[in-house]
């Protein structure tokens, strides 16, 4: 598994390739930890190129929906049929806090235009330097 | 049109009780379910099964030098993986607790598998059965 993160308006998106699993989730609950620590109010996390997923992948969408639900939104986009499925099964799907996206396009256009207002860009992706 | 099963179809692996392993054991899956001509759904079906009770199984290893060993056999129309620890028996994981997230692979392996069964290994470890029947195609256009 390859975990990229970077940013669609302003808003932390964390690219997602290979296989989600009990041995690398680690790296994954580390990462969605880390942009959750900047307070941000919606996380995406693109799951087109995500293969496989199992119950330690689960665990921590939902660790990090329940971290989030209380002021935001954990959205995914490109999930693939099968992973979409587990999705649904564990009820993730139907929890109001969690937003299931066909693609890039649609998570975009489903962020508020001051998403990058109110969103800090997580440390990993913020420029060196003063940029301001 | 449903391709016929190879006969006999029986194979193993023995793989270290670790977490390390779930990828090699996931790509066994893959070649026994391609061999039998299972569905990309059935064959992703199994491979989060099978790999959701290995995990267990190395959960409760509790970092003791174990090994896994994961069986498929075609029987009766069925393709069952049977995954069998060498530690000592234990029960099927708790229910999923919402809180912690824990026990969430056992609600997955019964939401996914057309038969989940837990036993007691002939040599006091535990054995975990996963079948899904392979006539699903002929059953419907009967």
């Amino acid at each position: 598994m390859e975990i990229t993160i970077t940013a669609l308006k302003g808003v932390p998106l964390l690219e997602i390739r290979g296989e989600i699993d009990h041995n690398n989730c680690g790296a994954l609950e580390t990462a969605l930890g880390e942009v959750l620590d900047h307070g941000t109010t919606v996380v995406l996390l693109d799951l087109s190129r995500v293969t496989y997923i199992d119950s330690g992948g689960i665990c921590v969408l939902l660790a990090g929906l329940r971290r989030i639900r209380d002021h935001g939104w954990l959205g995914v986009m490109g999930p693939n049929h099968n992973v979409r499925r587990i999705l649904e099964i564990v009820g993730l799907v139907a929890d109001p806090g969690f937003q299931v996206f066909a693609d890039r396009s649609e998570a975009e256009a489903a962020l508020p235009e001051t998403a990058s207002v109110e969103t800090i860009p997580p440390a990993n992706v913020t420029p060196e330097g003063d940029r301001t | 049109m449903t391709a016929a099963l190879p006969p006999g179809i029986d194979r193993h692996i023995t793989v270290r009780a670790d977490t390390a392993q779930l990828a090699a054991v996931r790509r066994f899956v893959e070649e026994v379910a391609v061999e039998v001509a299972l569905d990309v759904e059935k064959m992703f079906d199994l491979k989060l099964a099978v790999s959701e009770a290995c995990a267990n199984a190395v959960e409760h290893a509790g970092g003791e030098a174990m090994s896994l060993e994961v069986c498929a056999r075609v029987h009766a129309q069925r393709l069952t993986f049977t995954i069998t620890d060498t530690g000592l028996f234990h029960p099927p994981p708790p229910r999923w607790d919402r809180i912690t997230n824990r026990g969430l692979g056992l609600p997955l392996m019964v939401a996914l598998m057309d038969e989940v069964v837990f036993a007691r290994a002939p040599g006091g470890g535990t054995m975990v059965s996963l079948s899904v029947a392979l006539n699903r195609d002929i059953a419907a256009s009967a």
